[in-house]
């Protein structure tokens, strides 16, 4: 079981470098090869430069999540602007509720992104369903 | 105003269905997903991990269905830059070898904020749902009027 004690931590990337390659292997591994002309991020690129949160939150081992029973349940972005190479992008993520229902425990995790300017750049929330072996 | 390849917001019509897309997902894609975006999770790339943590099989990342829901929308925009708004439910597990299908329509449009809502949902081969509840709002720029352009 997921403690609910830990609902409020929160873990933050090191700034996230954009570069045109990592757009561009981005949208070949998901065969989003249109070009608009500039080069802009496909939006849920949102989980690239904000994945090391993601990363922090399954590996910590006082929070404990057991990550090999967990799925990701619901997801939601908000995209404040377009993101392209050049930015540099921090991400902070948030533990904000921890429900332990019947044989899973539902995790809720807040993400907010922002530029090296402090600029909004794109907010998460990303719904974890654990099952209980 | 017309965006890059010419979708204009003044032709779009509540209840309009978007060209839908179609994906074949294959265990080269998820690792090739895995690499791109960082999430090495063994479930997604290690078959006896998957099998071990009572799944079929290794698993697509719900973030690679989410992305092709992405595509379908921005494809018909023109433009991923008006994209404002995505979310939805993982409602199943999409396996290496399934073909998924997104399909979308316009659920409401909203004239004076130039805004417009869609409703997604994507399915694999059998016509079940492996993405639902799925809503994307896009945002136009503003009108130049007349005057502006003058």
């Amino acid at each position: 079981m997921t403690d609910p004690r830990w609902v409020g931590r929160s873990y933050e990337t090191p700034p996230f470098q954009v570069t045109e390659q990592s757009i561009r292997d981005y949208m070949a591994a998901v065969g989003d090869l249109r070009e608009d002309g500039e080069l802009i991020a496909p939006p849920t690129y949102a989980m690239v430069y904000g994945f090391d949160a993601y990363w922090q939150l399954w590996s910590d081992q006082e929070v404990a999540l057991d990550v090999a029973h967990l799925v990701h349940g619901e997801q939601r972005f908000t995209f404040e602007r377009p993101v392209r190479p050049g930015d540099r992008v921090t991400t902070t993520g948030r533990l904000t509720a921890i429900n332990n229902r019947g044989d899973m425990d539902l995790v809720t995790f807040e993400l907010s992104a922002r530029d090296d300017k402090d600029q909004p750049v794109s907010n998460g929330t990303a719904l974890f369903i654990i099952r209980k072996p | 105003m017309k965006t890059m390849t010419g979708l204009d917001f003044d032709a779009i019509n509540q209840g309009q269905t978007l060209p839908s897309l179609t994906k074949h997902v294959t265990v080269e894609q998820i690792r090739q997903y895995a690499d791109a975006s960082g999430d090495r999770n063994p479930i997604h790339l290690d078959e006896t991990f998957a099998r071990s943590a009572g799944l079929p099989s290794v698993i697509a990342h719900g973030m690679l269905t989410m992305a092709f829901a992405n595509q379908m929308v921005t494809d018909w925009l023109g433009d991923r830059s008006l994209l404002k708004r995505l979310q939805g439910r993982f409602a199943g597990m999409v396996l290496p070898g399934d073909e998924v299908t997104c399909s979308g329509s316009v659920a409401s449009k909203d004239s004076d904020a130039r805004r417009v809502v869609i409703n997604l949902v994507v399915t694999n081969q059998r016509g079940e749902r492996v993405f639902n509840k799925g809503v994307a709002e896009a945002e136009f720029p503003p009108q130049r009027s007349d005057t502006d352009a003058a």
